[in-house]
Formats: structure tokens, sequence, C-alpha cells
């Protein structure tokens, strides 16, 4: 296998081999409370997917010179500053999506996803290895963010982006569950039940 | 570009960086814990198998636990002598390998022996149908075979057998007692691997309670305790609660209890044999409880009359034994002056 | 300031908004954990402990640091770093001379480290205005949630490791609908009040 293709597969291996969320089971925080309408799960996506590509490649940038004994605090320093960045550009640029998504802006920072492939991948990878496995990892990510938040939004809201697409008839009276918590976890768990029957995860 | 406060943040961030290292490092120096060398080499030799038998918080308990002196070297079961004699090698010292016990179940009511009261419907666990009303089975106090025991046994020793009883296979059985932690009747227990009898009961009722509810059950009839010639049984809340000091294995326990609620775990039982020293006293006959010798007579003598059919014993006569009454307790045996009885193993090779 | 009384924060933080399935903070170990009993006692001590001096540590930083200096957008870093070097801290403090609470909860103390759930109460503590003591009951509060829900679910979970479920719902999925299940119990509790 050359190098180019190895390369790409690192990509393509975080959209459904090593899905994050429904695969790997981390990053489950935000997956299930910020999920309520599509906007709002893709909003999330881009702002957690910004994090980890940046932080996945200075964390690689820099991996010759950070010792081995005290590589999490200057993981968790790196991963903090493009959490404040994305924080304030946010607060700025979209402030209804900041005001909706709350105290998971800076959650992001002990994302388990951030940390985990900083940990397992960059501090071992070059650089644009790992700007391709935070590609992957994120596009993942968003994919599940999305489906989630489309399916919640609609079943609970009838809406899609906040354009109604069910009939009037629907959205006078959803089904209210699919927004609150027991509708995501029971969404999730159906959504891994489908992924463990479909032996999507078995390489 | 306001650099007073770029300034500003990278001292304080800087600062409290540098605060928190400083205060690891003197954390570092001066809480680290000693660990003890031998600790660490003690706990290489153990297996690592965590299950407690040894009677410490998992092989890292232990470890520490012998490292200080505290323990005694042969505890782990599961590792077992060569463990023991390892660790001797570390610690500097002596150690006698103790053998680990082995598990035996201790009721034996069946779906042959015993009946069901009502039909569980339910998770297919002992401690779950333990719950309802105390289990399915007629006896409470019976086990439940639903396999639990099976289930936690870290070296799968543990089967459900076609009874519906647990069978354990006492080569694999490495005596670490967890079955007997988990079962929620108390029907496994413990016994050293040398002791062949035991009782196979836990029934705290007698008589007709029991055997209205299972065959096999202890009726509590205190024969058992009449019978064992060193007096290792005693009755203790309708059960013979056995001494395993006093018991010689003898096996008369189980050939006279009439509900057959003991079992002997020997594969195969010797045979008493009257050689020609025979002076023909009839001191065995006396303590045979089985009549199980005899000597060739003509004229019966209405002492050595007996409701039994077949030839009867006499004194002054040699006398023999008859193989298929024989159990092989060796009660004979201690009571001949001139030696004349020997057990023989029945090994056919 | 605001005018929340302490059993209202308490009772919000406990039960109404419970950390783990109200706000869906702190769920990766919490799945991870809680499929014995004794381990998610042991998470939920070790969560307390240092929930509480997270709590504290924070607070004290941001009132005294980074608000008169000005340097409110240091607070991610600030925090998280904190948690980080406390929780170094109180394991090795606890492994020389509290052996005991080590062995209980010790092997949970770097896991904590990456729980969002600590993070979360250091935030909410300043975007609620609490003062120190009220940060404090909010941080039992929340911890008592976590401990509550984790142990509830552990109970749940070791009776569904012995039941007969279909192969593809083993493991998560059915510890997510048992959630979902729970979850729908503690909604109920939002009829009582709370802060949002």
């Amino acid at each position: 296998m050359n190098r180019k293709t190895s390369r790409f597969s690192y990509f393509t291996a975080g959209i459904i081999k090593e899905n994050p969320t429904l695969i790997l089971m981390i990053g489950l925080c935000p997956t299930l409370a910020t999920t309520v309408s599509a906007r709002d799960g893709l909003g999330m996506a881009a702002a957690a997917s910004f994090v980890l590509i940046c932080s996945n490649v200075v964390v690689s940038a820099v991996r010759r010179l950070v010792p081995d004994s005290v590589r999490i605090p200057i993981f968790i320093i790196i991963i903090s500053t493009f959490v404040t960045l994305i924080d304030y550009v946010m607060q700025a640029y979209q402030p209804a999506l900041y005001r909706v998504l709350g105290v998971f802006v800076p959650l992001i920072v002990v994302n388990c996803i951030i940390l985990g492939r900083a940990e397992a991948f960059a501090y071992h990878h070059g650089i644009i290895d790992s700007f391709l496995d935070g590609l992957g990892k994120s596009v993942g990510f968003a994919l599940v963010l999305f489906i989630m938040a489309s399916i919640r939004e609609l079943v609970g809201n009838g809406t899609f982006f906040n354009q109604p697409v069910l009939p009037a008839s629907y959205r006078n009276a959803p089904m209210l569950f699919a927004l609150f918590p027991p509708g995501a976890f029971l969404l999730i768990g159906l959504l891994k039940a489908l992924v463990n029957k479909t032996g999507l995860g078995k390489s | 570009m306001d650099w007073p406060l770029v300034i500003k943040s990278l001292l304080t961030l800087g600062g409290l960086g540098l605060l928190l290292g400083i205060i690891l490092l003197l954390a570092a120096l001066k809480l680290t814990v000693r660990v003890d060398e031998k600790e660490i080499a003690v706990r290489a030799v153990l297996p690592g198998a965590n299950c407690g038998a040894c009677g410490y918080p998992g092989c890292d308990g232990y470890a520490r636990a012998v490292a200080s002196g505290k323990a005694p070297l042969n505890s782990c079961t599961v590792g077992g002598p060569d463990v023991a004699r390892r660790l001797g090698a570390i610690m500097g010292k002596e150690v006698s390998a103790g053998e680990p016990p082995v598990a035996v179940l201790i009721c034996r009511g069946g779906r042959a022996e015993a009946g069901q009261r009502f039909q569980y419907q339910g998770a297919k666990d002992c401690r779950q149908a333990a719950l309802l009303l105390g289990g399915p089975k007629a006896c409470i106090y019976g086990c439940v075979g639903l396999g639990h025991c099976a289930s936690v046994c870290p070296v799968q020793a543990i089967t459900i057998g076609a009874n519906g009883l647990p069978v354990i296979d006492e080569k694999r059985c490495i005596g670490c007692g967890l079955c007997v932690k988990e079962c929620p009747k108390g029907t496994l227990r413990l016994i050293p691997r040398k002791k062949l009898v035991y009782l196979a009961c836990v029934s705290h009722d007698r008589g007709k309670a029991v055997k209205d509810v299972c065959s096999v059950g202890c009726i509590a009839c205190g024969l058992c305790v009449k019978v064992c010639p060193v007096g290792a049984l005693q009755m203790e809340h309708n059960l013979p609660v056995m001494d395993f000091e006093k018991c010689i294995d003898c096996g008369i326990c189980v050939h006279k209890c009439p509900t057959k609620s003991f079992l002997d775990r020997a594969q195969r039982r010797p045979k008493a044999v009257i050689n020609d020293r025979c002076n023909g006293c009839g001191e065995c006959v006396k303590v045979c409880l089985f009549k199980a010798i005899v000597s060739e007579s003509e004229s019966a003598t209405p002492l050595a009359q007996s409701k039994s059919a077949g030839p009867r014993a006499q004194p002054g006569k040699q006398h023999k034994v008859i193989p298929d009454r024989c159990i092989g307790c060796g009660q004979c045996g201690k009571v001949c002056a001139p030696e004349a009885i020997d057990l023989v193993s029945t090994d056919s090779g | 300031m605001n005018h929340f009384s302490p059993a209202k924060i308490f009772l919000a933080a406990f039960l109404v908004n419970n950390i783990l399935l109200m706000r869906f903070i702190g769920l990766c170990p919490f799945f991870g954990v809680s499929t014995a009993l004794d381990t998610s006692v042991g998470m939920s001590a070790a969560v307390l402990f240092v929930m509480l001096l997270a709590a504290w540590v924070s607070w004290v930083l941001y009132h005294t640091l980074l608000l008169p200096l000005g340097l409110v957008f240091l607070r991610t870093a600030v925090f998280i770093l904190v948690i980080a070097g406390l929780v170094q801290f109180v394991e090795m403090f606890l492994k020389k001379y509290v052996r005991a609470l080590y062995s209980a909860m010790g092997i949970y103390l770097p896991l904590i480290t990456t729980n969002c759930a600590i993070l979360a109460v250091t935030f909410l503590n300043i975007d609620y205005q609490f003062n120190l003591l009220q940060a404090t009951i909010f941080a039992v509060g929340t911890a008592a949630g976590f401990a509550l829900v984790i142990i509830l679910f552990a109970a749940i979970r070791e009776r569904l490791a012995d039941a007969p479920i279909s192969p593809s719902f083993r493991g998560y999925p059915i510890a997510f609908v048992g959630a979902a299940l729970v979850a729908l119990a503690f909604l109920g509790f939002t009829a009582l009040f709370g802060i949002s």
C-alpha cells in the first residue's frame, strides 16, 4: 500500500469504520445535548471540528518538543486555546447559536474525541496525517450529529432547519418526547443497535 | 494591539502554570510512596486472577500483605504450590504448599428427586429466582439450578447437568470459593480435597416435611449419628454436622442413611479380605454393620441365628467377607487382634 | 446577585437539572463505570471530592484573579488546568496519607480530569453568578445527582447483564434505552421548579 492510499484511509476511517460517536463511543455528551435541531447540531459539529483539526495539527507539529510526562497538560493548553478562540468567535458572529449551545462550547475542551485523538494519533503521526485524521473524525462526528439532530427536529417539531416539513396537523401536536433527554437516549440507543446489526464497525 | 492585556494574560497564565508546576513537583518529591521492591517481585509472580480466594483484596492486596510479612505464603489457591514455592524464594522463607480445597454441591435434589412448587418464568438467574418465595423448587432450601455458579466460575469448572443441578469438574476446580459466595441458597461449599464423604443436604426440616418435597433430603432421623464409629456427626437444626477432624471417611453413614443424603467422592472403595491368620474370635462380626462377614458352619447355634439369609458367622471358624455387602469401612480390621483383615483396593488396573 | 435559596439550588442540581440525565454532562465515564455497583460508588465518591475542590479553587481564582485583571477570556484554560493539576495532586496526597480512600476511588481520579461534569460545574457557578456558599451547594448537589443516577443505573445494568437481550442491542444500546427510561422518570421532576 503506497503512502497516498494509506494517507487517505486516515480520512475515510473516521467517517464510518472508526466513527467517534457510534463506533468508538466517545464524545457522547454534545451528541445528545446539542442535537435538538439540525442547525444547532451542525453548529456544534462545526465548532468541535475546528478545534479538533487545529489541535491535531498543532499537537503533531510540536510532538517532538513535548516530553512524555507532561504531554496531557500540554495537549490541554493547546486545545483550550482553540476552544477559547471559537468561543469568542461564536459569541461575536453567531450569538443565537452561542446562546443555544451554552456551556457546551467551553466543554469542547474536555470532549473525549479531541483529547483522545491528540493522545492516540496526533502525538505519534505527522502533520498531514493528523490533519486528515482530524478531518475524518470531524466528518464522522458531524454526520452523526446531523442524523440525530434531523430526526429529533423532524419528529419533535415537524421542521427541518426551522423550515416546516411535516403537515401542520402533526406540527401542532408533535412527539415532544424526541426533543427531551429520554428521546435523545432512545434515539442513540436505536442508532447504536442499528450499527451493531449491520456490522458497520467490524473491520 | 493591546500590549498591556497581552502581557497581563501571559504573566497570569504563565504564572499560574508555573505555580501549578512547582506545587506538583514538590508534591511528587514529598508525597511519593516508597514502592517496596519485594512487593513488585511478589506481584509479578502472582497469577493476576484477582479472585480474592487468598482473603486479600485482589492480587495487589495479597502482594502487599506478603511483602510486609503479614500474609502466609501459601494462600494463593489459583497459583497453588508452584506460586507458594516462588513466593518462598522471594521472601527467603520455607513454605509448605497447602492443597486448595474443592467446591461441592451440598444438595442432591435435582429434577428427578425434588419437585417444583411453581413454574418460574423470568431471567435465567438463581439470584432472581430465589427472590420469588425462595425459588421454584418444592424444597425452599435447595439448589435453584439456573446456573449462576457456572457463570461466575473463573475457570468454567461448573456446568448444569441433565438433572438440573450444577456439576463441578473437580480437576478444573481451583477452590477459589467464588461460587460459594455467589450462590444465593448456600448450597455450595468448599471442602478439603482429601475429604471424601460429605452431607449433600441443607434442609432444616425433618421427616415428612422433607420427604414430601424431596426423595433424597435429610429427614433428620439421626441414624448417621448413631452408626458413626468415631462420633464425627452431631445433629444441629435437623442436619448432621460433620467434624472434619474426626471423620475418617469410612463411608458407613453413606450406606446407612435411609434417604441416601450423604455423598462419597471416592471413585472406588476397597474391600475387606480375611486371610488365614483368622482365629475365628468373631470380634469383626460384632462391629460389622452390614453383616458382611460370615463363616461356613454346619450347626447354627441360637446365638448366631440372624434374620438375614445366607450362611451365618460362627465363632471358632475361619471367617470370610461377602464382597457385595462390604463397604470397605475398615472397622473390622481395627478390632482384629491377629491382624487377619486387609483392605484391598478393587482397582482393576 | 441572585435570589436563589440554598434548598432550591440543591434540589435543582440534584433532581430537576440532573447533570447526567437532564444536562447530558458526564456521560462517557457514566456508561463506562456504571456496569457494577462498587465501581459506581467509588466513582461517585471521587466525583464529589474533586467537584467540591475544583468548584472552590476555580471560584476563588476567577473572582480574585481573572475578574479584577479583566482576564475573563482565560477562564477556559485556567479552569481546566486547575482541575488537571488538582486531580494529580489529590491522587498523590491520597496515595500517601489516606490509603483506604485511595484504594476505594484512586483509579477513577485520572478519569475524572476529562469528566465534563467537573468543568461544567465550574462554568455554571460563574454563569449563575453564585457566591461561594451557593457554589458549594451547587457542587454538592450536582455530585449527589451524579451519584444517585450512576448508582441507580448500576443496579439496573447488573440485572441487564443476565437478561436475554438480542445481540444487536447488547452493551451500549440497551444501556441507552435504560437511560432513556430513567431520564423519563427524572423528566417528571421538572414540574417541581428549576433554574434553567
